[in-house]
């Protein structure tokens, strides 16, 4: 037993994992870092490099590929190519059952979800910490804006995020990188849009290294190379993943004994002790059955990753999960609206360009439901997008062959910009998951089984995405507005969170708000499913900025004595 | 970080990723099959033969290489076999035996202005054609070859490098200049695909 005891235990390795990791371990723990995947370290990336003619099929998923990922590969996904398919669970070994239809993204792996994560990083306001409270929704946040705020900070400044100051109570600045930059047909957008609409179009706030890091700690890590291929995994760790930043730091205290192939299936409970003692482990390779122990365990195994240990963990203490004396593990499960855009021609700039990939576009920040805005739904959505001159694909429906057609093929196209909504969903205690003991997968385990479907409020912002970018592209001037929806169910927009919410109350909710367990205060969840609320922002910096508070009450905690 | 560090950087670091050895050899083999005088691996020689002359009108050799020199035959070969569906491989297939009626005898048998003129008027007939609407099977197999010529061969290194321009590490963004200063002016290479 003693050779499997440490400090802390961290269950999973995306961005929450990760930095669990770091700051426990600086904080001294001896911490054991658990990952059901394999390990992948800072540089394993094997087609990062890869120019396009060296990638097979067009970088298209084949049909063996469309029959290993039967859900990777549905529409709304993306994900599934040669370049980065590696990076993706088979569906077949990791099967889940969909109640109501779900998508469900995953890559198992040291390093997780933050290898190919979109990289979007905004703080939330108090607008959305408030929300649920003012409206009568779920439940209120037990956190406000001012606890959250320097926490941002923190995070900001460790991992990198360019951005540009903006001064929108709605989405509060940050500790920045110089702001990436607009090209000329979204300057000329952003101009119209504040004439018309007082509306803000802004570059968006991205976790990749526009200039150095402010600090020193990070020497595996350069500036962005303008290559977008960001998703492949970075050579030049000049984007925030786990194994660029926050994995070395942890490694680099010897305090980190960091387990790959580890899948966590059960948490250890002492009645006697009323705590936590440790977690059991299957290896994803052979099987074998291992106990850990720990004072302190940070689950961090993805918002469902998380809810299956805690479902999947019942004793006499726990009949119905473990911490779920609320009834509310499981439940409350939200994403963004996802899927729904405009595009649109945009006539002249011919003597304007662009050189480098900027992995980065525009944001328009929420602009609904904000000071005297009224509308008929509660809260509200913003816009991700980007304006360029269209390729070489314009031309297959032009009568050109030959020398004509290689000739146009040389030339940009004319100018075409482009957005889609993200919207906040309402957390609901009908939108749920379950386990499903009819259906195990290769490891014995019962699979997940989802419920959950957009509500009300949902389909009534989802029409005024739609119906403002129509809009908006209108009113600029644009030709040729055509609007798009991507079939896709909920979990499309890959910011799946609320499982195990955060509430002041443990009668309604299973964490306090340090993340804490309310019934077994040894136990901490900073991944996706403490959050009460959506928001519309994506929600990675806020996991990572509630990660590090967490470890910090954590340690102190501990040597308070208190846990 | 400059190039040096950047290597030393990446060789000290094992390369056992995830699943690469059945990914590496992927690659391996997608680079042997671009070798001129593959041998087809979906299609039968003389299929490929009349693909190749078509290829050749759409995007011929100039003062740059053209699609047969690119290796798009062996691509639209690769590409049925693995990438499309049982119904994608019927239309094409059922497009090309009517494609090879369409000139009064086999289009192999036509002489080289025949055959140009053929691919031009089936061509014209396709774009003519409902939007969203497949045209009729010989004007179908113009338009579809089209489009698999310019996904191979915009992707393959001589479109990427001598027709389009690419940068593999650009190093810098900038957001706004004029055209004449983006690298050579020319449109810059980005993946794209196009179904069929």
């Amino acid at each position: 037993m003693d050779k499997n005891t440490y400090d802390a235990i961290v269950v999973g390795t995306g961005v929450s994992g990760g930095w669990a990791a770091k700051e426990l371990t600086e904080k001294g723990l001896k911490t054991l870092v658990l990952d059901r995947g394999p390990m992948v370290k800072h540089g394993d990336y094997p087609t990062a490099m890869k120019a396009p003619w060296e990638l097979p099929y067009a970088d298209q998923p084949t049909q063996e590929d469309i029959r290993r990922w039967p859900k990777h590969t549905r529409p709304s996904f993306y994900g599934i190519t040669q370049s980065t398919k590696h990076w993706f669970v088979d569906d077949l070994d990791n099967p889940y059952e969909e109640t109501k239809p779900f998508d469900w993204f995953r890559g198992y792996h040291v390093g997780g979800r933050s290898l190919m994560w979109g990289r979007q990083s905004y703080r939330l306001s108090d607008l959305d910490l408030e929300a649920n409270g003012k409206e009568g929704v779920g439940v209120d946040w037990p956190i406000r804006y001012a606890d959250l705020a320097p926490w941002y900070d923190y995070v900001e400044h460790f991992i990198g995020v360019s951005g540009s100051v903006e001064h929108l109570a709605q989405l509060p600045d940050g500790d920045f990188l110089p702001p990436m930059e607009l090209n000329c047909v979204e300057k000329e957008f952003a101009g119209r849009l504040s004439d018309k609409f007082s509306r803000k179009l802004i570059i968006g706030r991205t976790a990749n290294l526009s200039g150095p890091l402010k600090h020193d700690k990070s020497p595996q890590r350069a500036t962005c190379q303008y290559r977008n291929l960001c998703m492949r995994g970075c050579p030049f760790g000049a984007y925030f993943s786990s194994n660029s930043s926050t994995l070395p730091s942890a490694e680099r205290t010897g305090n980190m004994t960091i387990v790959p192939n580890s899948i966590v299936y059960e948490m250890i409970y002492d009645n006697a002790k009323g705590k936590a003692t440790g977690v059991r482990v299957l290896d994803a390779e052979t099987g074998k059955q291992t106990e850990y122990f720990a004072k302190v365990i940070f689950l961090c195994a993805s918002t469902f990753g998380t809810t299956h240990i805690l479902l999947n963990s019942t004793s006499s203490r726990f009949p119905n999960g473990f911490g779920n004396d609320s009834g509310e593990l499981g439940h409350n499960v939200m994403d963004h609206l996802f899927g729904i855009g405009v595009s649109a021609s945009v006539e002249g700039h011919e003597d304007r360009y662009y050189s480098g990939r900027r992995p980065n576009g525009f944001y328009i920040p929420r602009y609904r439901n904000v000071g005297s805005d009224k509308r008929s739904y509660l809260r509200g959505f913003g816009y991700q997008g980007s304006a360029s001159r269209q390729n070489w694909s314009r031309l297959v429906d032009e009568p050109l062959l030959g020398d004509d057609l290689k000739r146009a093929a040389e030339e940009p196209g004319p100018w075409r910009l482009g957005m889609s909504g993200f919207g906040e969903m309402l957390p609901s205690h009908s939108n749920y998951v379950t386990l499903d003991h009819n259906h195990k997968d290769k490891y014995g385990l019962p699979v997940l089984n989802f419920n959950v479907a957009h509500g009300d409020n949902e389909n009534r912002m989802k029409k005024d995405i739609l119906d403002d970018a129509m809009e908006m592209m209108t009113a600029a001037g644009y030709r040729d507005v055509r609007s798009y929806i991507t079939p896709a169910n909920v979990g499309a927009a890959i910011h799946e969170m609320g499982t195990a919410r955060m509430g002041r109350d443990p009668k309604t909710s299973v964490l306090n708000g340090w993340n804490q367990m309310h019934a077994c205060n040894n136990v901490f969840i900073t991944d996706g499913s403490f959050m009460a609320s959506s928001a519309c922002q994506n929600p990675s910096l806020t996991y990572m900025a509630m990660t590090a508070r967490a470890a910090k009450y954590a340690v102190d905690e501990l040597k308070r004595g208190n846990i | 970080m400059n190039r040096r560090e950047w290597l030393k950087c990446v060789s000290a670091l094992a390369m056992g990723a995830v699943a690469a050895p059945s990914l590496l050899a992927a690659f391996d083999a997608h680079a042997a099959s671009q070798a001129p005088g593959f041998t087809p691996q979906f299609f039968t020689r003389p299929q490929v033969d009349l693909i190749t002359a078509v290829v050749d009108i759409i995007l011929p050799r100039s003062s740059t290489p053209g699609a047969v020199d690119a290796g798009v035959p062996s691509f639209i070969d690769q590409m049925f076999k693995a990438v499309y569906t049982p119904a994608e491989q019927e239309r094409y297939q059922a497009a090309l035996a009517s494609f090879d009626r369409a000139g009064g005898k086999p289009f192999l048998q036509l002489d080289a202005a025949q055959r140009k003129a053929l691919v031009t008027k089936l061509h014209g007939e396709a774009i003519a054609g409902k939007k969203g609407k497949n045209p009729a099977p010989a004007a179908d197999f113009v338009l579809m070859t089209k489009k698999l010529a310019m996904m191979g061969f915009f992707l393959s290194q001589p479109g990427c490098t001598e027709v389009l321009q690419y940068a593999a590490v650009p190093g810098a963004y900038h957001a706004d200049i004029p055209l004449s200063q983006a690298g050579n002016g020319k449109a810059w290479a980005v993946e794209t695909v196009l179904t069929l």
